[in-house]
């Protein structure tokens, strides 16, 4: 089967990152690479660099990553990775979306071997999909 | 030459997340336009939320229509998907 494109999840929450990501691969079925970055490195409620860092080369099949931040200062530490971290996978882009919606977008689209634009693109229409 | 296809299906179970996904992971595989339409809504296949906020339910006739060169293996592809769906209904 072809590769994949991965897909991170960065949340404040370890127990929020790990549950979309469960919801995502469910939903999508299997074959997604969904990596999650929840918490500090201590536990607490926050965002590490490393564990985004750890999360994006797991999740990476080669062919791209889409990184979904749950709240703005994932941001922040997406952007410090993406800028100062070395032999990055290529084709690492975030998402800006709806954390839950975006996230099973993404993985639908990426299962359904979507190139990274279009998973993109699927993470990023999220915020337009109404429920009711 | 773009073609059509459409059938109608009464669901027995409610349209969940996990068979809207592989509804929506089959749909994109085909180079045709996919649609689904349940009571007065209609909805792109291929967006799993959009499947998902179709809300088809049990009892409901859900038809499905396609338009391109292979509309015809869509079709099929995405009936039997909510024909399974139907039946396991989780």
């Amino acid at each position: 089967m072809a590769p994949k494109v991965g897909i991170v999840l960065v949340s404040h929450s370890a127990p929020l990152a790990e549950g979309a990501a469960e919801l995502a691969g469910q939903v999508s079925g299997e074959g997604v690479s969904i990596g999650t970055a929840g918490g500090t490195d201590d536990g607490r409620i926050g965002t590490s660099i490393d564990k985004v860092e750890r999360a994006l080369r797991l999740a990476d099949s080669g062919v791209g990553v889409v990184i979904l931040p749950d709240l703005g200062s994932s941001v922040l530490t997406v952007r410090a990775l993406l800028a100062d971290a070395d032999d990055l996978p290529d084709l690492v882009v975030m998402a800006d979306a709806p954390f839950v919606e975006g996230a099973v977008a993404a993985a639908v689209t990426a299962a359904a071997g979507g190139d990274v634009d279009a998973v993109l693109a699927a993470a990023q229409e999220a915020r337009h999909a109404t429920k009711l | 030459m773009p073609q059509s296809c459409e059938a109608t299906i009464t669901l027995t179970g409610d349209l969940h997340a996990r068979p809207a996904g592989a509804l929506s992971v089959a749909a994109a595989k085909f180079g045709a336009t996919v649609r689904l339409s349940a009571g007065e809504k209609q909805v792109d296949a291929k967006s799993v939320l959009a499947v998902m906020q179709l809300g088809a339910s049990s009892g409901q006739e859900v038809t499905v229509q396609a338009s391109g060169p292979d509309a015809e293996q869509a079709v099929a592809a995405i009936v039997a998907i909510l024909a399974e769906a139907s039946r396991v209904g989780e």
